[in-house]
């Protein structure tokens, strides 16, 4: 049971670094990056590629896909959002779309299509903990999001930069007229939240792997984060990844858990992942068209 | 296609399409009658999307779990159980019309980007389920051995005959998207598309208009699933995964949203391109990508609008100007319009608190209040764009709490806006035949039942020449709305809302941003509605153009209304000079 | 003697904005000028312009002895402060980030503090919580740690009741008398006459009286002006 939840947890922790940089994003210039789910496959390759030249621990990798992450982000947000700002988000909605695909193919033609590992963070193997066995890369994923999460908390509101990511969410034009830069603010928050895609593509691409078609996928978690947690809203997005985890692992695992359930007729058809992928799209629909604003209340006000 | 080619406006585009068209003849291979085949499904799934994205403005990502659900119509009766086209064809069209009208009511109201990803997890769940279902879908391996197109007893052989046939239903399926969207029942899209609130306030019903597009998306989309299958002889899952959708959408924005040449052009384009792209080998889908981005960058109404845009249609013949038929008279019951205790607030805001006034039939009665003291508020719950909380509206003695803007707009009571909503890509003309298009009946059966150009735009348009005239425009008229000055939008803004025939007009600044002589003869005119016996109430800051104007004055400030009366008595009310002036207004 | 802020004949073009048809006015160093005219008169329009926010189709503007272009940050930057209509504080931010997060180099909180005491007692509360008052005393607060020469304030009454109106422009006298000149917008043409130096008269756009915010002559013009059928015509 509880390795269930250390398993969900660090499913969730990744998910949560993917959502945070999606709201941020959708915050930031009110448009939603359909490429942040490729750019968790690219951090994943990126560790892949940096792993091949370099024989270390993925922890050690980590600062090396943050900053080519990072690089990245900026190019997205020089192709994909500058020269569209003053169209309708659609547009970004589209462009990113089509960024999406070049990530994949370019992964595609670099990597091939086989599914790749990247290092652990530290080492594999099991470790047990008070009675309990659970994986060493978990617990390393659950440690390594968590201090992101924090370090993300620490920079948005503890430090100037981060006053004037969070001043020109709520206000572009405000913001600008105080003499701050807008535009080197967004290309920073589209940097910042590629890096924190890309290290969740490093968490996930030793458990899970990591293939070019991965993105898809991703985004559908983040785009179902932000919705269950209040569209806008960064710390419900980290909820909702958290939420989402916790279903994903859970469900197929009920029947290990509950005794009685694995003999019932159907039960490996019921407790699948498959299953619990569509009743998560369905949950999705329900809060989407009874609560739209999220199962925890609206985001702070944009505007006073 | 055929009306695109007898008017003659898309002449070099529909050549354009004719040499693409031409295209399989010099290399006809199997290979690429097969390809040049998928062209033209897609064309046609093109040609569906662009009735919910391009004419409704709608990121709908159902349209490839739309196609896939007629691809397993298709693949599962045909090959399962044997049904010829005649069966599966149309069960394959049903079927996704059936599931885009279950999906319709709750996620069609949802605000973009909500409505995105609430299509997208439908169509995800779609593909999880045929994934699941493997009894009746063939599970991740998809059905083999679908029979071609068999009709009565006789199947269409591959390569030059399976080609024709397809290609014979995009040109069905252009003609009929030709006729739904040429016509004036297109214009209502159009105004929809640019502005919703305009489009309600003209008497337009847009939640019917948006449910068409979405269930036309979905019917072009089963067919061509259906035909998809048929081209194959075997369904998967792939008909059914994201990248069906992303095709579509990329096809779209290539081609551009709105032009059917559009779909063609971008549909053949881009199924060849991987072809064009194949000695860069595997970067060729990374090619595929840039193309896209750089379109949506550099041209964002696509390769046909860009084609318009170098060279422009030759603009329209004015048409001859025809009066209006007359209008059923309201039973004349004073007053006109009556509110009664009105209250409406935002959050902790009363935008209007407790208002009461009536206009009597033939008034011409000026609102005016400083910033914020909530006249456009009022405007707006007197048309129905807000629903009060509190207090009543009566119109003619009716009472139109609860109504909508559309059905409140054919009553006769037509407004404008402060920021002008027209649609800048129309012309005069049109901006202003488009509001008759809820009183010359179009609609689906006229569009398509007609013969020719559709008789109903073009007698709105001679209606709306007749009202411009009278409004004061002359040859501008036939120009598109964006290149027009100021103070000619203006009218054609007063134009549109007399096209509705009302009974009350309500004027939201309708002098701001007017030069004296435009506000001099802009007064004139309006004086001759009057005449007319158009009933008037307008918004105004501009005292010396209103004064001269209006029978009465009422004043609000923060939400209440605080005086009312002659021009001359609420000039000299000492409450008006403090709302206005302050409080020490008295002595400055 | 040049004047901080000279604008010659601008001219701002048609849109979602009131147009400006040839606005010209002059603002000296350490003057609290007034700039009143009914709504709609374009006096919003022409702060936005003077900040970069609507594009100029013709004019000129010089600020400190230099043509007055580029975007709004670098014109903060060279000392416009701005003070919107509607305050726009941030909402998410509390009032110190708020203050800080338009700081120039060498600001300081104390300042502002000391200017609007009410705003020390709630520097840790998020701007979505303030009243009205304290949202206005804020977005004054706010522009003045960009520590400008020239304040731009809109509206700052609106919303407010005559007595807190009252004490924030009694501030300005204050901060006046720092060196800051301010060009102060509203429409509450009684209480902004009573504190300015000099005001000018906006009417549809064009500028079409000034003087001395003193002069009895000017003060009767406004007050018949502003609700006349005439219209606000100068002499």
């Amino acid at each position: 049971m509880l390795q269930v939840l250390v398993n969900s947890l660090a499913l969730g922790s990744a998910y949560a670094l993917l959502a945070l940089g999606f709201v941020l994003i959708l915050n930031a210039v009110n448009a939603v990056n359909f490429a942040q789910g490729d750019l968790v496959m690219a951090g994943g390759f990126v560790a892949v590629a940096f792993g091949m030249l370099l024989p270390v621990p993925g922890i050690v990798l980590l600062p090396l896909v943050l900053v080519v992450m990072a690089l990245i982000g900026r190019a997205l947000a020089a192709v994909a959002y500058f020269p569209l700002k003053s169209r309708p988000p659609v547009s970004v909605f589209i462009s990113t779309i089509a960024v999406g695909i070049i990530l994949q193919n370019l992964a595609n033609a670099l990597f091939g299509a086989e599914p790749r590992a990247a290092p652990p963070l530290f080492a594999g193997g099991l470790v047990e903990l008070g009675g309990i066995v659970v994986s060493r890369q978990a617990l390393a994923i659950i440690a390594v999001a968590a201090v992101m999460i924090a370090a993300q908390y620490v920079l948005f509101q503890r430090t100037a930069l981060g006053r004037r990511l969070r001043a020109t969410a709520q206000d572009r034009e405000m913001a600008e007229a105080l003499g701050i830069r807008v535009n080197h603010v967004i290309a920073a928050t589209f940097a910042i939240a590629a890096a924190y895609a890309g290290a969740a593509g490093l968490l996930l691409a030793n458990t899970f792997f990591v293939t070019p078609t991965d993105g898809g996928n991703y985004i559908l978690k983040a785009y179902i984060a932000v919705v269950i947690g209040g569209w806008g809203s960064v710390p419900g997005a980290v909820v909702g990844a958290l939420l989402i985890a916790l279903f994903e692992v859970m469900l197929p695992s009920l029947p290990l858990i509950v005794p009685g359930l694995a003999g019932l007729p159907g039960a490996s058809w019921l407790f699948s992942q498959t299953i619990a992928t569509i009743l998560l799209y369905l949950m999705l629909l329900v809060v989407l068209v009874v609560r739209p604003q999220g199962l925890f209340g609206e985001a702070v006000q944009r505007r006073a | 296609m055929i009306a695109t080619l007898q008017n003659g406006r898309h002449g070099p585009l529909a050549l354009g399409a004719l040499l693409l068209v031409a295209w399989p003849l010099v290399f006809s291979t199997p290979y690429d009658l097969r390809v040049f085949t998928l062209a033209g499904i897609y064309a046609l799934l093109v040609l569906g999307y662009q009735f919910v994205f391009g004419h409704a403005g709608a990121l709908a990502l159902t349209q490839g779990a739309f196609f896939g659900l007629g691809a397993y119509v298709t693949g599962i009766l045909g090959a399962r159980y044997g049904q010829g086209f005649l069966v599966t064809f149309p069960l394959s069209i049903a079927l996704p019309v059936l599931l885009a009208a279950v999906v319709a009511a709750p996620v069609l109201r949802l605000e973009t980007h909500y409505f995105a990803l609430a299509t997208l997890g439908i169509a995800q769940v779609l593909l999880l389920v045929c994934l699941l279902a493997e009894p009746l879908t063939g599970g991740a391996n998809g059905i083999p051995g679908v029979p071609g197109v068999e009709i009565l007893g006789l199947s269409l052989p591959r390569g030059w005959p399976l080609l024709l046939f397809v290609w014979a239903w995009v040109i069905a399926g252009a003609f009929v998207a030709q006729r739904i969207t040429g016509g004036l029942y297109g214009k209502a899209f159009q105004l929809m598309r640019a502005s919703a609130t305009a489009a309600q306030c003209v008497g337009i019903d847009i939640a019917r208009l948006r449910l068409r597009t979405f269930l036309f998306s979905a019917a072009y989309a089963g067919a061509a699933g259906a035909l998809f299958v048929h081209t194959l002889r075997v369904v998967s899952p792939e008909a059914l995964e994201f990248h069906v959708m992303v095709a579509v959408l990329a096809m779209t924005v290539v081609g551009g949203r709105t032009r059917i040449a559009g779909a063609i052009v971008g549909a053949v384009l881009l199924v060849h391109l991987p072809e064009w792209f194949r000695f860069l080998e595997s970067y060729y889908l990374i090619a595929y990508g840039v193309a896209l981005l750089a379109m949506i960058v550099l041209a964002p109404d696509g390769l046909v609008g860009e084609l318009e845009r170098r060279w422009p249609q030759a603009p329209e013949t004015l048409p001859t100007a025809e009066p209006l038929p007359p209008r059923s008279k309201l039973i004349p019951r004073e007053p006109l319009l009556a509110v009664s205790d009105l209250r409406k607030r935002f959050g902790g805001v009363r935008a209007v608190d407790g208002v009461s006034l009536a206009l009597k039939r033939g008034e011409i009665v000026g609102l005016i209040g400083p910033n914020g003291s909530g006249k456009t508020t009022l405007i707006n719950v007197i048309t129905g764009l807000l629903q009060a909380e509190n207090g009543a509206v009566r119109f003619a003695g009716e009472p139109l709490g609860g109504l909508r803007p559309d059905t409140i707009a054919r009553r006769g009571l037509a407004r404008t806006f402060q920021n002008l909503d027209l649609v800048d890509e129309l012309t005069a003309i049109d901006n202003v035949a488009v509001a008759r298009a809820a009183f010359e009946g179009a609609g689906l059966r006229q569009a398509l039942l007609a013969v020719g150009r559709d008789p109903t735009l073009e007698r709105a348009r001679r209606q709306a020449r007749f009202l411009l005239e009278r409004i004061g425009l002359g040859e501008e008229m036939g120009r598109p709305c964006g290149d027009l000055p100021h103070g000619t939008r203006r009218r054609v803004e007063i134009a549109r809302a007399l096209a509705l025939q009302p009974s009350l007009l309500l004027l939201d600044e309708p002098a701001a941003g007017l030069s004296e002589s435009e506000q001099a003869d802009l007064a004139r005119r309006v004086e001759i509605l009057r005449d007319d016996g158009i009933t008037m109430l307008i918004v105004e800051h501009n005292m010396p153009f209103l004064m001269p104007l209006a029978d009465r004055l009422i004043c609000l400030n923060v939400g209440r209304v605080i005086a009312n009366g002659t021009p001359e008595e609420v000039q000299a009310d000492p409450r008006v000079i403090e709302a206005y002036l302050g409080r020490r207004g008295e002595q400055a | 003697m040049t004047a901080l802020l000279d604008i010659a004949d601008l001219v701002v073009g048609h849109g979602p904005v009131t147009a400006l048809h040839g606005v010209s006015l002059r603002v000296n160093s350490g003057e609290i000028v007034a700039l009143v005219g009914a709504n709609g008169a374009g006096k919003s329009t022409l702060l936005r312009a003077l900040m970069g926010l609507v594009p100029v189709t013709s004019g000129e503007i010089m600020f400190d002895g230099t043509p007055l272009t580029g975007p709004a940050w670098s014109r903060a930057r060279r000392g416009l402060g701005y003070c919107p209509e509607g305050r726009r504080v941030f909402p998410g931010l509390t009032v110190e980030e708020n203050l800080n997060v338009a700081a120039a180099p060498g600001a300081s909180l104390d300042t502002v503090y000391k200017l609007f005491p009410p705003l020390a007692n709630r520097r840790d509360a998020p701007g979505w919580q303030l009243s009205g008052g304290e949202q206005q005393m804020l977005a004054v607060g706010r522009a003045l740690m960009a520590r400008p020469k020239l304040l731009l304030l809109d509206e700052p009454s609106l919303g407010l009741s005559p007595l807190l109106t009252d004490e924030l422009l009694a501030r300005l006298r204050a901060i006046a008398s720092d060196g800051v000149a301010v060009l102060l917008a509203e429409q509450n043409a009684a209480a902004a006459l009573e504190v300015a130096d000099r005001a000018y008269v906006l009417h549809l756009g064009h500028t079409v009286d000034d003087g001395s915010a003193a002069d009895p002559g000017l003060r009767q013009r406004v007050r018949e002006g502003i609700l006349s059928a005439k219209g606000l015509t100068s002499g």
